[in-house]
């Protein structure tokens, strides 16, 4: 809860504040062996993620493409070969994200018919799983082919059995915090009628992703002021330059 | 906090009580149910007495128009509204007026001390609060329903921030004052609080007190404080114990 002490001593715990030596939670969310975890908030664009977004501009030099993040995305049309027209829905990874948040994209790839799945972006390392798990589960009992963006789009192809593939995917969002769940949902999955409609869409690979949670932790370690929370920082985040390009380990 | 002082003062204070059985230091009822609102980010349905009211949180999204938005935080946007059917007197034609922006105005500034704003730049929070029935109070039911939209919608903060009123109503400092009380008792001074500190966000006052009349009040409100904190916390923890798909409630009410 915002305002409840999580520990006696000064940590540098993301999502929580320094204040007269006592470290202090700022969101609602769950705390485990020094791990705080939100259980709700907006998503925090990081190079590297991959995330599936929709195009909602068409601009002289690439795209807008909205990726359920405060900030559009900007894919410039160098990266790619493909062309999109508005509404195009697309895979991509965040090449960079600058201190006032302009996020650049890459490697996109488009996506052909399916569904796209609003759910809220700290859910998704539950969709997705450990080493893919979860999604892997969904994919292989409905006959879908799956998509989780990091920032909360989820995008389920349009052959398989879609709608079982996107109940399962709300009963994740709702129960995102609870333990056992992936077991929960194996159940609800063999309960279902097992019912395979081949409409032969076929999907690009899927070249996912983590270990996230690791690097998350890194970048949070350095962005956040030490101390003094986070008023008094001169409004300027303290990170410098560290944000542009690189992968988790060289950014120590 | 509105009306005119029309009519004969009842008598407020009878043997420690009050008009509605109340002792001094007894809030009202207080109900939250948060997530209530199935398109906003975060929302809070509050029944504190009879004051009833909705707050719902949508952000941080891009600020609009422009020129508001800031490259160091996000800004932090209010609006307080009351119903044209929420109270006994008129109240007109709906949309803003002099009252309204002035508390807007003033739990706006509330949160902007707890919210921590330089995660999000160039983005707005922007904070709904509608008042659909209202029995004085309001305003401190509005904030305390606030609080608990904001952590709803996941938005960082400092603290969980809540208000309570108290007033002076027969030569006595008491809590939480109703409508009757707030109309005829001697003076009114709502307070925000930010529990974990103690904190002063929103202060105001209607009516004279004297400094030791002030300390009392502020003991009082404080000590509210505290019990309002446990009643937010548990709406937000019924959220994830009993988690539910749909969001909307409807209460049933009995004829």
């Amino acid at each position: 809860m915002p305002g409840e002490m999580i520990s006696d001593k000064p940590e540098r715990i993301s999502y929580a504040y320094v204040d007269g030596g006592r470290t202090f939670s700022t969101v609602v969310g769950l705390y485990q062996e020094g791990k705080l975890v939100p259980l709700e908030g907006p998503y925090d664009p990081l190079p590297d993620d991959y995330v599936v977004g929709i195009v909602t501009e068409v601009k002289f030099s690439g795209y807008s493409v909205e990726i359920n993040c405060p900030y559009p995305a900007f894919l410039s049309s160098r990266e790619i070969r493909e062309r999109y027209v508005m509404g195009d829905a697309l895979f991509a990874k965040i090449q960079s994200v600058d201190e006032v948040r302009s996020i650049e994209l890459a490697d996109a790839q488009k996506l052909p018919p399916g569904k796209l799945v609003k759910v809220s972006s700290v859910k998704i390392p539950r969709i997705i799983g450990k080493k893919n798990s979860m999604v892997d589960m969904i994919k292989a009992n409905t006959g879908c082919d799956i998509f989780a963006g990091r920032s909360g789009y989820v995008w389920i192809a349009g052959k398989g059995n879609a709608p079982l593939a996107e109940k399962a995917v709300k009963m994740i969002e709702s129960q995102a915090h609870t333990r056992g769940l992936t077991d929960r949902v194996a159940a609800y999955l063999k309960s279902q009628p097992q019912v395979i409609i081949d409409q032969g869409a076929g999907a690009p690979q899927q070249a996912q992703q983590e270990p996230q949670g690791e690097r998350r932790e890194n970048y949070r370690r350095e962005s956040r002021p030490q101390s003094g929370g986070y008023r008094g920082s001169g409004g300027s985040r303290p990170h410098g330059g560290g944000y542009r390009g690189g992968s988790g380990q060289n950014r120590q | 906090m509105m009306g005119g002082n029309a009519g004969n003062k009842p008598a407020l204070l009878v043997d420690g009580k009050r008009v509605d059985g109340r002792g001094v230091e007894d809030l009202r009822n207080v109900k939250i149910v948060a997530r209530v609102l199935n398109d906003a980010d975060g929302s809070a349905y509050i029944e504190w007495g009879k004051n009833k009211i909705l707050a719902g949180v949508y952000g941080p999204s891009e600020c609009i128009p422009r020129h508001d938005q800031s490259l160091y935080r996000s800004v932090v946007k209010c609006r307080y509204n009351m119903a044209p059917f929420s109270g006994m007197e008129e109240h007109g034609r709906s949309g803003p007026n002099r009252r309204s922006k002035e508390l807007s105005k003033v739990i706006k500034e509330a949160f902007e001390n707890v919210i921590i704003s330089e995660s999000y730049p160039k983005t707005q929070i922007e904070i709904y609060l509608e008042v659909l029935q209202s029995d004085g109070g309001t305003r401190c039911a509005a904030v305390t329903a606030a609080a608990v939209a904001l952590a709803d919608a996941g938005i960082p903060m400092k603290d969980m921030v809540n208000a309570v009123a108290v007033c002076k109503i027969d030569g006595k400092m008491a809590v939480d004052p109703g409508k009757e009380e707030d109309n005829f008792g001697e003076s009114d001074m709502p307070i925000a609080f930010s529990p974990r500190t103690g904190d002063v966000l929103l202060f105001q006052m209607d009516g004279l007190l004297t400094p030791d009349e002030l300390a009392e009040g502020f003991r009082l409100a404080r000590n509210a404080s505290g019990k309002l904190r446990e009643i937010q916390v548990a709406a937000i923890r019924k959220v994830y114990d009993e988690p539910r798909e749909e969001r909307f409630l409807v209460i049933e009410k009995k004829q």
